[in-house]
């Protein structure tokens, strides 16, 4: 029986900890109301396309490499490319590389594909610790950040303006320049990192279902009058009288929501300088009281809040299924946002199969039209210090043979889903043939590309810290949190679940 | 002299698992002693040949002092104190069962074992899968409720959010009490298996033809029989059960919670990782110590009662 | 179901004495009624225990767009063989097969013999100190291993062992020998065998060595049986490690190639060639099961000691 003695033991644990969680001080926060969302509109529309550098790239540091006088010197290298390509991808990286070999023999290059990104960051972090780290690794901003603590990450200004391996003006300016500036977002104004592939968030609707209510596609977030067609708030409460059931809009990714909310607003979401998180303002809480809104008429979902893909409610064709009639998700996604073929016979009885409802792709809704905002997203590549000048220099060969290739990028990019990094790229005859035959049912990556170029001159990248990535899923957890966990109490649970994730961010 | 030479050979046959465990095992423990009492340390800072780190115990107070430190504690307790009492006792009765058939013994133990041979993560994600809602705001107008919730209104319940947005404490815990059980049942039933197979059936005759009901001949002969069996699966079960993370993540993913409330089901381990993550290996090291320490006053407790009940 | 209950029927008869009919027969339903009631909960237990590795296979014959389904379906719509064709080829299979089979063996092997050695230092011998160092190994199960990972890849990036083939091999193997469970769990199976047949050896003049390997090892052999199950299972199943030392194909093992390889450029897992090939994957462990279990479980009864 003294098993029961071991049990009262760890139930005493249990109950102890309960009691002491119990007794922390309640946070008495006010339950006084945020600004109006017209005063929040107000305040972003106040915002000139002049005023809105939310990023301050002015350089402040000293690169710290030195290329080696003459550049490369032809010496025998081996260097090793971290990735997260599947094996479709693998496959033309693969083939660039031989084309690669054939300007630099001597230079031999390894590929892993290590998992995921978040594994790619884990991985070098360990392997940082010993000295293994790769030459090149695909990067996300807060994985470089983490591998600068150490200051293991080659700044690339001194390479990109080498007279021997650097690049030329031209080759410069031909990058889309929201990209470029990613990898200057580090605080110092430095580049860390070049930009490899990449997509955007694009805002997917069910065209068919549109033109036949005649509805207008959203523009904008909010109403500011009643007969505001344009507006996501009009549209989704047309949706809702014309189809009960459904859930108007759904947006993939509760963390691209909250912080493009930030930037859209002009209200600062995070910093790359001290007081990293300043997301705890009172415009951001009126906007997510608003959605708080919105989930309560059932107008939008989330992912996690969903419990399912969103672009499977999207894709629903079913009679009597939910549905959902806009869809905001990864542009890289598209096929995903395409419903299944269905057969259907026409008049002779001839069997085809058609998709069953066009898919229109426009940019996302703004807050104001001259302070538009999209995220931008996807990997970029990072390279490592080395003991040997040459590695690092043979490394900085093969990222700029990738990234300035317009064939690489072009192939990469159709292949992938992403966009090219480089606008030239438009031109290359097999990719300006596939934009061409751009549609929203067979060719709907295309389509989705398409559109996430129209848009290049309003990419935003939000700033890369150690803690960014808390910061991100912070965001997350509180744009869900807010508009759904009952309360009676909105403004007080809101202000306390804002301070919970500022506490939460600023705690390690 | 035979004492003597006891002792010199003892050392040279532990010596090979000695060796390695110093290599990897105790020293990995004294690094992380190191990092735990270096205030502030990180692997990746104490790169920097200019960056030093300050002796003391700042690390503990920090973790101690984490608003969420108390859930995470809360949760790893009560899903050990859960679990490992009902799949140690589900175990053995299933063992004990499986012991008494003959037909079908072989495929049953088969299946038993089945779970054993499958991937974590694919498992973890079929779990979400039975247990999930997917559906807008109002439950009843769900999408889809989830095999669990299918079979409940067959018999008449009503829908309940296991884990999704809106979902209680208990029935999240619930459904990690559920998942942790079936995870942890095939070794359990396998060692009392064996265990019992291995007990000799003159003790049973004996029993039968004194008449002993059955429910006796179980508490009386057939547990303390089993008794070493059942202390290894206990003592492992809450050593595992106290370092529970796996099945959290692969229930709730990395947010560890609803929705709605993320981080509500975090444990000790997931706050470790979490700090792994970042460059906190010091805060890490802190806690595990923490943990440890818990961990081995229940381990000793556990022995103790062991040494006096358990018959080898 | 009666027919099955024959033997044992004919076995309770002739144990009881014949002047007792009455309660033979009430005590004949009564069993009957336990049987059934036996055979309910197995089976219950047994569909539960079954349901999600049915759902993984059922999965893993979808097509993606099925997967994702929000109202999942029972069967599959469009049953995809294809999926472990995919699975085979895209994730490498043979080559992570052959692997994990080397290590995995190896590492077994070694992991045995270092088991049994200090599982008899412990059950067997007398010297100072045994209960304190045995109480330590066991406090070292305590400390979650992810912390040593750091510590350890720094060890082995010392060691010199993260280049070059056997390196890696010896990366792969040779941290993880050492399990205290596993010394445990021999322990209290050696402590199982009464000390007088050593004694009994030593007085014979047979040596440690040979009495182990006599007497121990084949009372033991279930318990040993167990450890090179789980053991070849951890090698299956490791994921953290192989990920961070095996730097190319050549040298990766089945769980961390797995995960890794039906991903596509958007992070989007193909989860129905993954679910084919973690199937694929726990097939072998499956057979290796199915086929030992014979001696798992009758190999015990055997190290019963009798008299």
């Amino acid at each position: 029986m003294n098993k029961f003695k071991f049990l009262a033991t760890m139930l005493i644990c249990g109950v102890v900890a309960t009691t002491a969680a119990g007794c922390k001080n309640k946070n008495e926060s006010d339950d006084a109301d945020f600004i109006s969302i017209e005063q929040v509109i107000a305040n972003a529309k106040a915002i000139t396309a002049g005023s809105a550098a939310s990023q301050d790239y002015t350089v402040t540091g000293t690169p710290n490499f030195e290329v080696p006088t003459g550049g490369y010197d032809g010496s025998e290298v081996t260097i090793s490319f971290y990735h997260t390509m599947g094996s479709n991808l693998k496959t033309v990286l693969d083939k660039y590389i031989e084309k690669f070999n054939v300007l630099y023999p001597h230079i031999t290059v390894n590929t892993t594909q290590v998992g995921g990104y978040d594994d790619v960051r884990t991985t070098i972090t360990t392997q940082l610790t010993a000295g293994t780290e790769p030459n090149l690794a695909y990067c996300y901003p807060d994985h470089v950040a983490l591998y600068n603590i150490p200051k293991k990450v080659v700044h690339l200004d001194n390479l990109i303006n080498d007279t021997n391996v650097g690049m030329t003006q031209a080759q410069i300016d031909d990058f889309i320049p929201g990209y470029w500036n990613e990898g200057r977002q580090f605080g110092d104004g430095l580049m860390y990192t070049l930009p490899f592939s990449k997509s955007t968030e694009v805002l997917y609707y069910n065209k068919t279902f549109f033109t036949a209510n005649n509805i207008s596609v959203p523009d904008h977030w909010f109403s500011e009058s009643v007969d505001d067609t344009t507006s996501m708030e009009y549209v989704c409460a047309k949706i809702k009288t014309i189809d009960p059931t459904s859930i108007p809009l759904g947006y993939d990714s509760a963390a691209n929501w909250f912080i493009t909310m930030a930037e859209q607003c002009g209200v600062p979401y995070t910093s790359a300088k001290e007081d990293h998180y300043q997301f705890n303002n009172e415009t951001l809480k009126a906007v997510m009281k608003r959605f708080r809104e919105w989930r309560q008429q059932d107008w939008m979902t989330t992912q996690t809040l969903y419990g399912s893909y969103t672009s499977g409610l999207f894709v629903e064709t079913g009679a009597d299924k939910s549905k959902s009639y806009m869809s905001i998700g990864s542009s890289a996604g598209a096929t995903h946002q395409r419903p299944a073929k269905v057969t259907v016979e026409d008049d002779e009885g001839n069997e085809t199969s058609v998709y069953p409802f066009d898919v229109g792709i426009v940019e996302i809704p703004q807050m104001s039209s001259t302070n538009k905002k999209v995220i931008s997203q996807g990997p970029s590549v990072c390279i490592f210090k080395k003991s040997n000048p040459q590695e690092v220099v043979a490394s900085w060969l093969l990222l700029k043979y990738l990234t300035t290739s317009v064939e690489f990028q072009a192939e990469f990019a159709l292949a992938s889903g992403y966009v090219p990094v480089i606008q030239s790229v438009e031109q290359n005859a097999t990719y300006a043939s596939e934009l061409a035959a751009a549609d929203g049912g067979a060719h709907i990556a295309a389509l989705a590309a398409k559109v996430c170029l129209e848009q290049k001159q309003h990419y935003y990248t939000s700033p890369a810290f150690n803690g960014s990535s808390t910061a991100r899923e912070q965001a997350e957890a509180l744009l869900n949190k807010c508009v759904s966990k009952e309360t009676s109490t909105v403004n007080k649970m809101i202000n306390e679940a804002f301070q919970d994730a500022i506490d939460e961010c600023e705690y390690a | 002299m035979v004492d003597n030479k006891q002792q010199w050979k003892a050392w040279l046959y532990l010596a090979p698992a000695i060796v390695l465990l110093l290599l990897f095992t105790v020293w990995p423990i004294i690094n992380t002693v190191r990092m735990a009492f270096l205030e502030g340390y990180g692997n990746l800072s104490s790169l920097n040949a200019d960056k030093t780190f300050e002796f003391g115990i700042e690390n503990f107070e920090k973790v101690v002092k984490y608003k969420k430190f108390t859930t995470c504690l809360k949760n790893t307790c009560l899903l050990c104190v859960l679990t490992v009492p009902i799949s140690t006792l589900l175990a053995l009765v299933i063992a004990v069962c499986l012991n008494s058939i003959k037909p079908f013994s072989r495929l049953l133990q088969t299946i038993y074992f089945l779970p054993y041979v499958t991937n974590s993560i694919a498992i973890g994600m079929v779990f979400a899968s039975m247990f999930n809602i997917i559906g807008g705001a109002d439950i009843s107008k769900a999408v889809s409720i989830g095999i669990v919730n299918n079979v409940i209104e067959f018999f008449g319940g009503e829908r309940i959010a296991w884990i999704s947005t809106g979902s209680s404490y208990s029935a999240n815990i619930a459904v990690m009490v559920i998942y942790i059980v079936w995870n942890a049942l095939p070794f359990k039933i396998l060692i009392l298996l064996g265990g019992l197979q291995s007990v000799n059936k003159q003790y049973y005759d004996a029993a039968k033809i004194d008449g002993t009901s059955k429910w006796r001949v179980f508490w009386r002969i057939t547990v303390p029989l089993l008794s070493p069996m059942i202390a290894y699966v206990l003592i492992t079960g809450f050593i595992g059960g106290f370092k529970e993370y796996t099945a959290t993540v692969g229930v709730f993913g990395e947010k560890m919670g609803p929705a709605d409330d993320p981080g509500r089901l975090n444990t000790m381990v997931g706050f470790i990782y979490k700090q792994l993550e970042g460059d906190h290996q010091g805060l890490a090291s802190a806690a595990s110590l923490i943990l440890f320490g818990i961990i081995l006053v229940i381990t000793l407790i556990n022995l103790k009662i062991s040494s006096k009940k358990v018959q080898y | 179901m009666a027919k099955k209950l024959a033997p044992q029927q004919t076995l309770n008869t002739t144990m009881v004495e014949k002047d007792m009919k009455d309660v033979v027969s009430t005590e004949k339903v009564m069993k009957v009624i336990r049987t059934i009631c036996v055979y309910l909960f197995l089976g219950f237990m047994a569909l539960i225990i079954l349901f999600p590795f049915y759902w993984m296979i059922n999965s893993s014959l979808k097509t993606l767009e099925e997967y994702k389904w929000q109202v999942p379906s029972f069967v599959p719509k469009t049953i995809v063989w294809g999926n472990y064709k995919e699975a085979f080829k895209a994730g490498n299979l043979a080559v992570l097969f052959v692997n994990t089979l080397y290590v995995g063996i190896v590492s077994t092997v070694l992991s045995l013999v270092i088991t049994v050695l200090s599982a008899f230092a412990f059950a067997r011998l007398e010297f100072k100190g045994k209960n304190a160092l045995f109480a330590a190994l066991l406090a070292t199960m305590m400390i979650p291993g992810e912390l040593f990972t750091i510590t350890n890849y720094i060890t082995v990036s010392k060691l010199g062992w993260t280049t070059g083939d056997t390196g890696t091999y010896a990366v792969l193997i040779i941290p993880f020998l050492v399990s205290v469970f596993y010394i445990y769990l021999l322990r209290q199976n050696f402590l199982q065998i009464p000390n007088e047949l050593y004694l009994a050896a030593k007085v014979d003049g047979t040596s440690d060595i040979k009495y182990l390997w006599k007497v121990m090892i084949p009372l033991s052999l279930p318990t040993l049986i167990s450890i090179t199950i789980l053991k070849m299972m951890g090698a299956w199943n490791s994921y953290i490690w192989p990920k961070l030392v095996a730097k190319d194909t050549a040298h990766t093992l089945i769980s961390s190639g797995l995960r890794n390889a039906f991903t596509d450029a958007n992070n989007d897992t193909n989860y129905p060639v993954q679910m084919a090939a973690v199937a694929l994957v726990s097939l072998p462990l499956f057979l290796v099961f199915v086929f030992l279990r014979k001696y798992i479980m009758k190999g015990v009864s055997r190290s019963g000691i009798k008299g």
